[in-house]
């Protein structure tokens, strides 16, 4: 645990001074009310037995109700060559604490998702983003200080039968705690002249989930780089990497490319 | 007996003020709280730029100032322009209106009508007020949460001061 703690706070100085917009974890804060960004995430990842890479490619579009809601859904694309719909999910954050200073702030946030999914079920990990049909519902925890942010979640995880052809495989774990830890720095600019500017962003991401049933888990490590162009686009470039695991789990590394452009006040 | 002659001070204290003026928001100086990335200020940026009765909005993105001026005969009040912050996620860490006044003495409680909105000046040295003025919106949601937290206790004296009124806003002479 000391470990731990010292790990923590060696990565909160080296990355002191960073922004919330998280490339793999969402932060308590949300999208502005009225404003509807889409995005389209893509991951090629390594299958763990073969030397095969899976290509994913999940668009979304996010929109900001109010100041207090937001709504996104998702599409998911097969992971095979051919690119199919394989499911989809819709996900709803609320933020119920917001206590802000000058240039700080601390942020509470619940959310829920729904996802379908239709493919085959090929590892004990349950990832209601990609893998399964479940639901998933959480808290998150965000704070902002100068250009520092941390952020943290606690979620719950529960997966159903993928219908209509594969149901979850019995006696496999259908439930799972999942707990994320990220962190950011703003590396660029120092000091800002215009929106025109591009932020970059350099993040380090950790996402676990632990089985309820069997109590089985893993760790994996996300360092990420970010891109903000003109105060409106976003380019995510990421690199998954798993640091222990005792589950079953079929291509838990790989590389993430994440576009999104921000379409402000759409809907006021 | 005593009790009524505070009760007819009171009255007299309420009616009074209504005299002391009216006065045109030409500018507002909007400090936004909680944010320091480029996106989050744009945010506001545009929110605020969408507003009918906005001529331009200017901001300082290190300090997160945004210079709101508005166009003549508009209709916005500070409470338009609060929600558009709290619209785009964030909140309002400070407001300085600028008021073109005539002749108005800001005495504790006298209040300035502008447009929908009621200036009720606090805090201020009394000397009277001619041309373009500046004013601090002392008003929860108008400070950061830590400063209305003082300024409740400092304020107790004016009675409408923790009353929540959307349209009423405490103003000081800066």
């Amino acid at each position: 645990m000391r470990k731990l703690t010292i790990l923590c706070l060696l990565l909160a100085g080296h990355y002191a001074n960073a922004q919330e917009l998280f490339v793999m974890t969402e932060p308590a804060s949300k999208v502005p009310a009225g404003s509807i960004s889409a995005r389209i995430g893509q991951s090629l990842m390594k299958e763990q037995f073969d030397s095969v890479y899976n290509y994913h490619m999940m668009p979304e579009v996010t929109w900001g109700i109010n100041k207090d809601w937001m709504v996104r859904a998702t599409a998911l694309s097969n992971r095979n060559t051919d690119l199919m719909t394989e499911g989809g999910g819709l996900y709803a954050k609320y933020r119920f604490l917001s206590a802000d200073d000058l240039h700080s702030h601390f942020r509470m946030a619940a959310f829920g998702r729904y996802s379908i999914n239709n493919a085959d079920i090929h590892q004990e990990e349950i990832e209601t983003m990609g893998h399964n049909t479940g639901l998933e519902g959480g808290i998150i925890a965000t704070k902002l200080i100068s250009r520092v942010a941390i952020s943290s979640s606690v979620s719950y995880e529960k997966a159903f039968d993928n219908k209509p052809d594969y149901a979850f495989p019995k006696g496999q774990a259908s439930t799972g705690i999942n707990y994320t830890l990220s962190l950011g720095r703003l590396m660029f600019p120092k000091t800002y002249t215009s929106y025109k500017q591009t932020n970059i962003n350099l993040m380090v991401e950790f996402l676990g989930q632990t089985l309820a049933e069997n109590g089985r888990s893993y760790l994996d490590v996300v360092p990420s780089l970010q891109f903000i162009v003109n105060s409106q686009a976003r380019i995510d470039l990421a690199y998954k990497q798993e640091l222990y695991s005792s589950m079953l789990r079929s291509a838990p590394n790989g590389v993430y490319l994440k576009l999104e452009y921000t379409y402000f006040n759409l809907t006021n | 007996m005593k009790t009524l002659i505070y009760q007819l001070l009171l009255a007299f204290a309420t009616i009074l003020p209504a005299a002391a003026g009216y006065g045109q928001i030409q500018k507002a100086e909007i400090v936004a709280t909680g944010l320091t990335c480029s996106m989050c200020s744009n945010a506001i940026n545009k929110q605020l730029k969408s507003l009918e009765g906005v001529d331009k909005v200017e901001t300082d993105l290190n300090t997160n100032t945004f210079t709101v001026i508005l166009k003549p005969d508009h209709a916005i009040t500070p409470a338009t322009l609060k929600n558009s912050v709290e619209k785009a996620g964030f909140f309002v860490g400070s407001m300085v209106i600028t008021v073109s006044l005539n002749q108005v003495v800001p005495k504790d409680n006298a209040t300035v009508q502008a447009q929908g909105a009621t200036l009720v000046f606090v805090d201020s040295k009394e000397k009277p007020l001619q041309g373009e003025t500046k004013l601090k919106i002392q008003d929860k949601g108008y400070v950061t949460q830590k400063e209305y937290k003082k300024l409740q206790k400092s304020y107790s004296k004016y009675s409408t001061y923790s009353v929540e009124n959307e349209n009423d806003f405490h103003v000081k002479v800066i």
